[in-house]
């Protein structure tokens, strides 16, 4: 089926901001990438749980610029063959950085790794699909795969010690050096904040929840704006270095701006 | 229809000109010509499921936990898990020490380590592993012992790791029997 000049635009459109989301959400954290493969050449873990080539620093370096190339050669070059082997490149060198011992437990390349997915599908339907199905049908698997990682954070949660608001008290309001937090401890006492850190992990927990469970159903634009605003917020209040694991999830709701409901 | 249902059997719009039957045929039509999305969509329906069954079903919580401490039975089953996210699960907490676990340390003085049992947001064994935690707690080349504690609706997994110096920070991970 042929798609009209402007319906194409707009599936390229919401193609390349996904990518670039992407991209940025690899290099926001850069200098500390950059940092952590400094730290690994200088102290080493033989550790036999991981097979040896992902335990190999160039491993995971060669990874890491692999995907930030490809993305970037997936936002420059308007061509599918490229874009069909950039994505998978890209799909590729997230799984290892999701397996590597050096970077297993990072959660940006756990959301990059299903927003390449998503970019991998996508483009292989680029030539098959009319353009508004595609962009709907792009918007519909986006917003599931937000759906699914939400409730991730969620159901880990759902403990008496996240709860009680024990936990995210240790982690953020007893020393994190981040605005939000440093400005709750110049104005209230321990007391205060330990009831503070309440609320706030209740917040959090129900917030997740709701979303994790709800977000799929709903209409396209609505769930894009509802995530965007969810996503953003979750970094600009809680830790900017964040915006690396959920920038590229704010790229896949963004798909659904582009979808006619 | 809901209006999810009528995003993937309605998909172009201009279906809705049949009013019966569309919805199956549509249905097999995506379902025909767009394996990836339906396999996706499944992938994404299993993980959900999974993470649905964990406060119910103790095996998926300890699979978990065992995923989180390195200790999953095997790599394949550890790397089975990666695409399910895990951010901010369960309450983990790690501690660091200089002397094995259990031995009296009032006679040695302690090294500049943390050595509180603080809580860490996913993936304690991180602490040994990646970058600030590794620079933190083995820049001066020394053994250290690390405690892994791991909760989650009364169920509890813990592990201690020893990170043995074999010369010059090049370390070894070992792992101490269960107990």
């Amino acid at each position: 089926m042929i798609a009209s000049p402007k319906l194409s635009r707009r599936v390229d459109l919401a193609y390349r901001i996904v990518q670039v989301c992407l991209l940025l959400s690899l290099v926001w954290k850069y200098e500390f990438f950059y940092q952590s493969i400094q730290v690994y050449g200088y102290i080493t873990i033989d550790d036999v749980f991981f097979p040896r080539i992902l335990r190999s620093d160039s491993v995971l370096v060669g990874s890491f610029a692999a995907v930030v190339i490809s993305s970037l050669l997936c936002i420059l070059i308007r061509n599918r063959v490229v874009r069909n082997l950039g994505s998978f490149v890209s799909l590729f060198g997230l799984t290892v950085l999701c397996l590597h011992q050096g970077s297993y437990n990072d959660a940006t390349f756990t959301t990059g790794w299903w927003t390449s997915l998503w970019s991998w599908w996508f483009v292989s339907r680029m030539n098959c699909d009319d353009a508004e199905v595609l962009l709907r049908k792009g918007a519909f698997l986006a917003r599931c795969m937000i759906s699914m990682i939400l409730l991730a954070g969620a159901v880990g949660k759902w403990t008496p010690e996240y709860w009680s608001g024990e936990v995210l008290h240790d982690i953020y309001f007893v020393d994190r050096n981040f605005w939000t937090f440093n400005w709750l401890r110049d104005r209230y006492d321990a007391e205060a904040l330990r009831e503070i850190a309440t609320t706030y992990s209740r917040f959090i927990i129900i917030t997740e929840t709701i979303f994790g469970l709800t977000l799929w159903m709903l209409p396209a634009r609505i769930a894009a704006i509802l995530a965007i605003i969810l996503l953003t917020s979750i970094a600009l209040f809680s830790n900017f270095l964040l915006f690396s694991v959920l920038l590229s999830l704010i790229g896949l709701a963004a798909v659904g701006l582009f979808a006619k409901t | 229809m809901p209006n999810f249902l009528r995003l993937i059997a309605c998909p172009s719009g201009r279906a809705s000109a049949g009013k019966r039957g569309v919805m199956p045929t549509r249905l097999n039509e995506v379902l025909k010509n767009d394996i990836g999305f339906i396999a996706i969509l499944f992938s994404v329906a299993a993980i959900a499921t999974w993470l649905l069954l964990m406060p119910i079903v103790p095996a998926i919580a300890n699979a978990t936990m065992h995923r989180f401490h390195l200790r999953s039975g095997s790599f394949m089953r550890f790397a089975a898990q990666f695409p399910i996210p895990a951010m901010y699960n369960f309450a983990n907490r790690t501690e660091v020490n200089d002397v094995p676990p259990g031995f009296v340390d009032s006679f040695f003085g302690s090294l500049d380590v943390d050595d509180s049992f603080r809580y860490i947001n996913h993936f304690p064994a991180r602490d040994a592993t990646f970058s600030v935690g590794r620079y933190v707690n083995l820049r001066d080349g020394r053994d250290r012992w690390f405690t892994l504690e791991s909760d989650y609706r009364g169920q509890q997994l813990r592990t201690q790791l020893h990170l043995k110096n074999r010369g010059e920070r090049d370390f070894v991970l070992l792992r101490q029997p269960e107990s």
